[in-house]
């Protein structure tokens, strides 16, 4: 009996998982949300900007983690516009053009933004660290045209933009290492400010740029996009994200410490 | 008499107060300097000025700037009152700037500072504030390069056991003895990524193995200019352990640059072709456990390493060894055990000496209140 | 002389890069972005790389017939797809965006979703409290977990609601996070860093050449 549940087959705690994130999903929870000190961080740069500021968000993310990310970006699009900060967008991604487009257009309808003027999105360029740092010498070297195939040089809200001197800030909202390259290659040598928001996975992986002050914020995962629309006051896909996935952790740790229970007894057992 | 000398007075300190107030305004700007600014690439200069008196009435400074002997011309916006440095970035090379700062008042009224000697933008050759930094840089490489030439010597340098690389010849040899084939795989790096270098070193040490013992070894890559680095890698060590023939191209394959993808296409080939030995050393993300708890699932022996250290967990857990950080970049000494090579990790070793140093000697400091070691550093940051 | 050129050009790049990082100079800047935009210009060339290999790879599957080649064809069904429609009318066109958003988008989001199911068997398997070190990663990684949802400050204030501070779980998170774990982090990153140089200089100098087939 011991040595089953020790080897429990993997195929049943996948149908543990799979209950665990399918019945909150039919039957929602609401849990409370506490802010965390990184978000709140991002949250009060943003208020803090005067209307006509820039900011700048990289969609460096694929479908793979658009749950996670998507909320994220609409909650700060929708803070970016209510507060007249123009926002510019882009990728470092193949494959988050038409859901970062998809997104933006979505969000500035919502919110009655112009495109031009109050935000522009770019598209992707192959090259990452390459395209980094070129943008810091001219964007408009790097994205001669927006996602819409119009010159920049015809797109109102960048004749007064050049590079990295005339942006605020530049949000990473990030599935993989682009945060990292973004901190080495665009705060380090244009020192300009970053905040990234990322997926749960590498969070921890933040925390050091965090206590040198070389991230603005951090939102992380599914907590981090919940608690910006708590900020905002606009409970969406991230707040039903992080309920949905209340239970699995809760899972997970109870999985652990059965483990642990009958790991001992049988190491009792054998003396 | 008297009332004749009350009302001149009374006049006279009328005069001076209303005299006073209008002047407030109108005090220009003093001690201003025009300067090439230090440490860029020649095209900017700073212009510096006092600090105004808080009742000076100043509400702010309008800089104007002339070349040669044209006219005073405004450049910029008007700075807030607390302004003593401006940069003028719009300068071109090889011309003479001069500059006058304006201060302005709330009613408008302004007073222009003195002209300031002709300047010209020139670049520096060394960023002198980064000088702490190359210091640092030629310290630590001579540590280095003089570690390695002292290898060359003979001199042995004693490197401790890494259980992860001492199971490369048992887990190829276990490859070997089941008849089955060697899964590498390279992460998600591209070529100018150092861990995918690291790990196509380890690769080149592989694949001289996989030669002796004529072990099929794949290799599904993720970035296409790597996949034709590794091919020619792996044709050499092929060719230099005497089996060309050996040497099988198509085993060395592009998937996709997609990274869950790639996942699926690397898992896909696990599954279906159950390879006794996997390596995972490079760059990698998410789909670090995604990997590692197939190749657990089919039962082959895997060594994982990385320098992406939050994936390191999920190696551990799901891996028989793993390379933790730099360990992946000591691979290539410790496996070709080449002097030279080994060289270069004593040096390694004398940098984190240093840095140890200087965090002990950091702390020592700040705690005794002396601060000048954090301002340098924050200085060179 | 094959190996040679390379060597000698990595040699060059290399310090000439370095260089440029301490000097200010417009000379050494237009180097520097000289090289960078090059870098630039090679990525697309890259991905016309990759899309070669790729009909490569699978057009000699179809022809050897090797296991499961019919699935070569569905390779080739799905980039004729996305460059028919993706060349000609770009990616905004909504055929092209339809099959992103309910292809590619569910294909990529079950393979990252998988994670949640192999963490669980994962954790469950390799998370014992066999040593003291290994039962304090346990406890640590127990307080994280709970602390990262909301469920474990409701926990937290409903049972443990007689402590004197309130959201234990995800202020013991933050804590956790920022200090124990930055030190390991910190520690790995020194490392790491390190030897990223040495492997650098390794091969700045030619030392390191196993990357080009390795030998003299």
């Amino acid at each position: 009996m011991l040595s089953k549940l020790m080897n429990l087959d993997r195929r049943l705690i996948f149908i543990f998982v799979a209950l665990a994130v399918i019945i909150p999903t039919l039957l929602p929870l609401n849990l409370p949300i506490n802010v965390s000190e990184p978000t709140q961080k991002i949250y009060d740069y943003i208020d803090a900007l005067p209307a006509g500021s820039t900011i700048m968000i990289a969609f460096d993310y694929g479908p793979s983690s658009l749950p996670e990310l998507n909320p994220m970006a609409k909650a700060v699009l929708r803070h970016c516009f209510d507060k007249g900060v123009r926002v510019i967008g882009m990728t470092l991604y193949p494959f988050a053009p038409t859901l970062a487009d998809t997104l933006i257009t979505e969000v500035a309808e919502e919110a009655g933004a112009v495109n031009g003027e109050d935000y522009v999105f770019l598209g992707f360029r192959p090259g990452g660290e390459q395209v980094m740092l070129r943008m810091g010498i001219s964007i408009g070297s790097v994205f001669e045209k927006d996602y819409t195939n119009t010159p920049l040089t015809e797109i109102s809200m960048m004749k007064d933009i050049t590079n990295y001197g005339q942006i605020d800030l530049i949000l990473d909202l990030a599935s993989g290492s682009t945060t990292d390259l973004w901190i080495t290659y665009v705060n380090v040598k244009y020192n300009q400010q970053i905040a990234a928001g990322v997926t749960g996975v590498i969070v921890s992986n933040m925390y050091p740029y965090l206590q040198t002050n070389q991230l603005v914020g951090l939102m992380p995962g599914y907590l981090g996009a919940s608690e910006y629309e708590k900020l905002i006051g606009v409970p969406e896909k991230g707040t039903q994200g992080i309920n949905n996935a209340s239970p699995v952790h809760v899972l997970i740790l109870g999985l652990v410490i059965i483990g642990n229970i009958v790991f001992f007894i049988q190491r009792r057992r054998e003396g | 008499m008297l009332k004749t000398i009350q009302w001149i007075v009374v006049t006279l300190v009328l005069c001076i107060s209303v005299s006073t107030v209008f002047s407030q305004g109108l005090t220009p700007p003093l001690n201003v300097t025009a300067v090439d600014t230090a440490n860029d690439d020649g095209s900017s200069i700073t212009i510096k000025w006092d600090a105004a008196a808080e009742d000076s009435g100043i509400s702010g400074y309008q800089i104007l700037r002339r070349i040669a002997d044209g006219e005073l011309e405004t450049i910029g916006d008007l700075l807030p009152v607390g302004t003593t440095t401006y940069v003028d970035s719009a300068i071109e090379g090889g011309t003479a700037y001069t500059y006058v700062v304006r201060a302005v008042s709330a009613t408008e009224a302004t007073a222009d500072s003195e002209q300031t000697a002709p300047v010209e933008g020139s670049g520096e050759w060394f960023h002198t504030e980064k000088t702490p930094l190359f210091i640092a840089m030629l310290l630590f490489s001579a540590a280095i390069v003089w570690n390695i030439y002292n290898a060359r010597s003979g001199k042995e340098v004693f490197v401790r056991r890494i259980p992860g690389l001492e199971a490369v010849d048992e887990a190829i040899g276990r490859a070997t003895e089941m008849g089955r084939s060697i899964l590498y795989v390279l992460g998600l790096g591209g070529v100018s990524g150092v861990a995918t270098v690291a790990s196509m070193t380890i690769l080149a040490q592989v694949a001289r193995r996989t030669a002796d013992y004529e072990t099929p070894l794949r290799v599904p890559c993720n970035d296409p200019i790597v996949m034709n680095v590794v091919r020619e890698m792996v044709k050499t060590a092929y060719l230099e352990e005497g089996h060309p023939d050996a040497y099988n191209e198509e085993n060395i394959f592009f998937l996709t640059e997609d990274q869950f993808a790639y996942a699926a296409g690397v898992d896909g080939i696990m599954v279906r072709e159950k390879p006794a030995t996997v390596f995972l050393q490079g760059s990698f993300a998410a789909e670090s456990l995604i990997l590692a708890e197939t190749g657990n699932s089919i039962g082959a022996i895997q060594i994982a390493g990385t320098d992406s250290e939050h994936q390191l967990p999920f190696f551990i857990a799901a891996c028989d060894y793993t390379l933790i950080g730099e360990e992946l970049y000591a691979a290539s000494a410790y496996l070709s055990k080449e002097p030279m090579l080994l060289g270069s990790l004593r040096g390694q070793d004398w940098g984190k000496v240093l840095i140890f140093g200087a965090i002990a000697l950091g702390v020592i400091l700040e705690l005794s209140g002396i601060t000048w070691i954090t301002t340098l550093l924050q200085r060179v940051n | 002389m094959k190996r040679q050129v390379p060597l000698v050009l990595c040699f060059l790049f290399g310090v000439v890069m370095c260089f440029t990082q301490f000097s200010p100079h417009s000379f050494s800047q237009s180097i520097y972005d000289e090289v960078v935009y090059w870098a630039l210009i090679m990525s697309p060339f890259a991905l016309a790389v990759g899309t070669i290999t790729l009909v490569q790879t699978h057009v000699i599957r179809i022809r050897r017939r090797t296991e499961h080649w019919q699935y070569s064809f569905v390779v080739f069904a799905g980039l004729l797809t996305m460059v028919v429609i993706g060349l000609p009318f770009g990616p905004q066109h909504p055929a092209f965006a339809w099959l992103f958003n309910n292809v590619q988008v569910p294909l990529d989001a079950t393979m990252f979703s998988l994670l949640a199911f192999l963490i669980a068997s994962a954790a469950f398997r390799a998370f014992r409290a066999r040593t003291f070190e290994a039962s304090l990663l346990l406890i640590s990684a127990m307080i994280v977990l709970i602390g990262n949802v909301p469920v474990g400050d409701l926990i937290w204030n409903t049972v443990l609601s007689w402590l004197p501070w309130d959201n234990g779980a995800s202020e013991a998170r933050q804590w956790i996070l920022g200090n124990p774990n930055l030190s390991a982090r910190r520690g790995i990153i020194l490392g790491v860093s390190l030897g990223v140089i040495s492997q650098a200089i390794r091969l700045i100098l030619g030392i390191e050449r196993s990357y080009i087939g390795g030998g003299d």
